[in-house]
């Protein structure tokens, strides 16, 4: 039977994670975001109460949640900020090719010391000639002795100024298109490793972005992930497991927004009443809430379709894509109840729609999440 | 050393709160019960000592109906509490005394050198259970503790309590029974690994002695405080004329001043 009620565990898991988002984040968004500082002294204390590497299995030190319990977290720390979210979850980004594609002794070796402490890892896919088209990267790793020198420029990579550990994606031979692309993984401190500087961006201001540049880093074979040539799937696994948390983000992002226009509605008046007593304001409130709505039920079919075994393409790719639409269009409708308030940095739902702009962006854009979609609905009828 | 934190589950205090139907109480429909206030004190300072006096155990009782007392139980247990005790009630008892009677039955029963209560409820803020236990199980009581320290080489506690005149210093040896105001540090929170545990661990179940039910205050009736009045914008063109209109308002109007 179908059930959409969620287990005592899950209750508590959402409470920890909503008392986290609303007493530790909440309160430092707004400096957060007009500044650009990056708020470690959060991201560790997020760490702290197992709320970082999520999908790291305890034994590893890790928090060991299915995508559905991690989802319920993700959109109650979105709720507070997504910018801090966008750190505090880049761990499991990066760490999951490790969980897919590593050794026992790599993983032993990898995730153990690194979730013994506080440490962020940066995941390094893109590249600045080329996102969508990961096949066509151009970091390339040439076979010396029994090592690898790897060369090249990664760019928009997430919390990589901060970065104890990387994850990278470079070709044996760009001629062999997916077919080169082979999977490291990197320590801070491996001679040639060089972040670039802190981009300035629109949105997820709390979140620190950079490029890095690979200049002959060695990399021992051992901390090859997989074999020659398998980085392109282990990538590719790698986004069907995080793209349904991107749904789970944009789901908190327009909640925010819902939140603040219906209070803000039932407070501000205009023509004698209250502006929710205006049926032109409750047009935008109630499709805020069915577009709310929908998000967060397809990011929970994805999440359970996921966590009970399959691969979960289509509803991850359907998720991710209809709540980064849905949270952008919400949050331009609670701009838009506001009214000139809203356009106003000193209130908080401007800051929702730079937010969830780049929920449309990042971990497969949404024009990939339809060719996905269609890829994987075509094959359906064929 | 054996230390008890007795708990009381209060509401969250972000939910919305409504007025029975009959007018005498709340109307715990849809309210979310809490561990919070001073309560959180309590626990967080029984956990330190703990960690500074070998031997320790910290263990949290709670008296009430199910499923509010056992919830907040099982907060204790995430955050460390080494056991829970849940002593039972059918209805939910704000009456202080029968709240100290049906505690203190079950702790009387039990080797416990220091109890720890908040010093008062997030809800009713009474502040009656720590001495009204202090006197049920004859152990000196004292109220409003902050900077509470165990000196292992006198066996003897320290403390502070504040009260609108002084600060006074305190020193004494076990049994004791302590209304906390304030622990060392913040009340931590729980870790999510700690949470999903706690829910796994037993929670022991003991019925409050008979005729603890039997209050005697009797709620007579429950009003939420009244909604502020909105604020009055004044018109005006220039802070000369805003001014004035205040000025006009203050005195003839509310009157403030002749």
């Amino acid at each position: 039977m179908v059930d959409f009620s969620l287990t005592p565990d899950q209750e508590s898991l959402r409470e920890l994670a909503r008392k986290f988002a609303r007493s530790e984040m909440a309160p430092r968004a707004a400096e957060v975001d007009r500044t650009g500082r990056f708020p470690e002294e959060i991201y560790r204390k997020a760490w702290e109460l197992g709320l970082m590497n999520l999908n790291v299995p305890a034994e590893f030190g890790g928090t060991g949640l299915g995508l559905f319990d991690q989802c319920l977290i993700v959109e109650e720390l979105a709720y507070a900020c997504a910018g801090m979210t966008t750190s505090i979850i880049a761990n499991c980004l990066a760490l999951e090719p490790i969980l897919l594609g590593a050794t026992p002794e790599q993983k032993e070796r990898w995730l153990r010391p690194f979730c013994a402490d506080y440490h962020l890892a940066s995941f390094c896919l893109t590249e600045p000639s080329g996102g969508s088209d990961a096949a066509a990267l151009k970091t390339r790793a040439r076979r010396s002795g029994d090592d690898y020198l790897l060369t090249g420029e990664k760019c928009f990579i997430t919390n990589a100024p901060h970065a104890a550990l990387f994850t990278v994606f470079a070709t044996l031979d760009p001629a062999l298109r997916h077919k080169g692309i082979t999977a490291f993984v990197v320590p801070r401190d491996a001679v040639g490793l060089v972040p670039g500087r802190e981009e300035e961006k629109m949105g997820h201001r709390a979140s620190a972005t950079s490029t890095v540049r690979f200049d002959e880093v060695r990399v021992p074979a051992a901390d090859r992930l997989g074999a020659e040539g398998e980085g392109f799937s282990l990538a590719m696994r790698t986004l069907d497991q995080t793209r349904t948390p991107i749904g789970a983000m944009a789901t908190g992002i327009s909640q925010a927004a819902l939140d603040l226009a219906a209070r803000y509605a039932l407070q501000r008046t205009t023509f004698g009443k209250p502006i929710a007593e205006h049926q032109a304001i409750q047009a935008k409130l109630a499709t805020m809430a069915q577009q709310l709505t929908a998000s967060r039920l397809l990011t929970w079919l994805a999440a359970w379709t996921i966590d009970g075994g399959a691969r979960g393409t289509l509803e991850s790719s359907i998720a991710k894509c209809f709540s980064s639409d849905a949270a952008l269009r919400v949050a331009d409708e609670a701009i838009q109840t506001f009214g000139g308030y809203g356009y106003m940095k000193e209130y908080p739902v401007e800051k929702l729609l730079r937010d969830a702009k780049l929920t449309q962006i990042y971990e497969g854009a949404n024009e990939i999440q339809r060719i996905v979609t269609a890829r994987e609905l075509l094959k359906r009828y064929a | 050393m054996e230390i008890a934190v007795c708990v009381k589950p209060v509401p969250d205090p972000d939910t919305r709160l409504r007025a029975s139907p009959d007018q005498r109480t709340l109307d715990p429909e849809g309210v979310k019960y809490v561990l919070a206030g001073y309560d959180e004190s309590a626990v967080e300072q029984g956990l330190l000592l703990r960690e500074q006096i070998p031997g320790s155990a910290v263990r949290a009782f709670a008296f009430g109906p199910a499923p509010r007392a056992p919830e907040i139980l099982r907060s204790c247990l995430a955050l460390g509490c080494d056991s829970a005790t849940h002593v039972a009630a059918n209805e939910p008892v704000d009456d202080p005394l029968v709240v100290a009677a049906a505690l203190g039955t079950v702790l009387g029963s039990r080797p416990a050198d220091l109890i720890l209560v908040g010093k008062q409820a997030l809800d009713d803020e009474e502040g009656l259970v720590a001495p009204a236990l202090g006197a049920l199980l004859d152990r000196p009581s004292f109220s409003s503790v902050t900077d509470l320290r165990w000196s292992p080489d006198r066996a003897r506690f320290s403390f502070r309590r504040s009260t609108e005149v002084e600060v006074e210093r305190w020193e004494a040896p076990p049994p004791l029974v302590l209304g906390l105001q304030q622990a060392w540090n913040d009340p931590r929170t729980a870790k999510l690994p700690n949470v999903l545990k706690a829910r796994r661990m037993p929670i022991e179940s003991v019925p409050a002695a008979p005729g603890a039910a039997a209050g005697r205050s009797v709620p007579l009736r429950f009003d939420l405080p009244a909604p502020r009045a909105g604020a009055r914008m004044i018109e005006y063109s220039t802070p000369a004329e805003a001014a004035e209109r205040l000025v006009r308002i203050l005195r003839e109007e509310a009157k403030v001043f002749p």
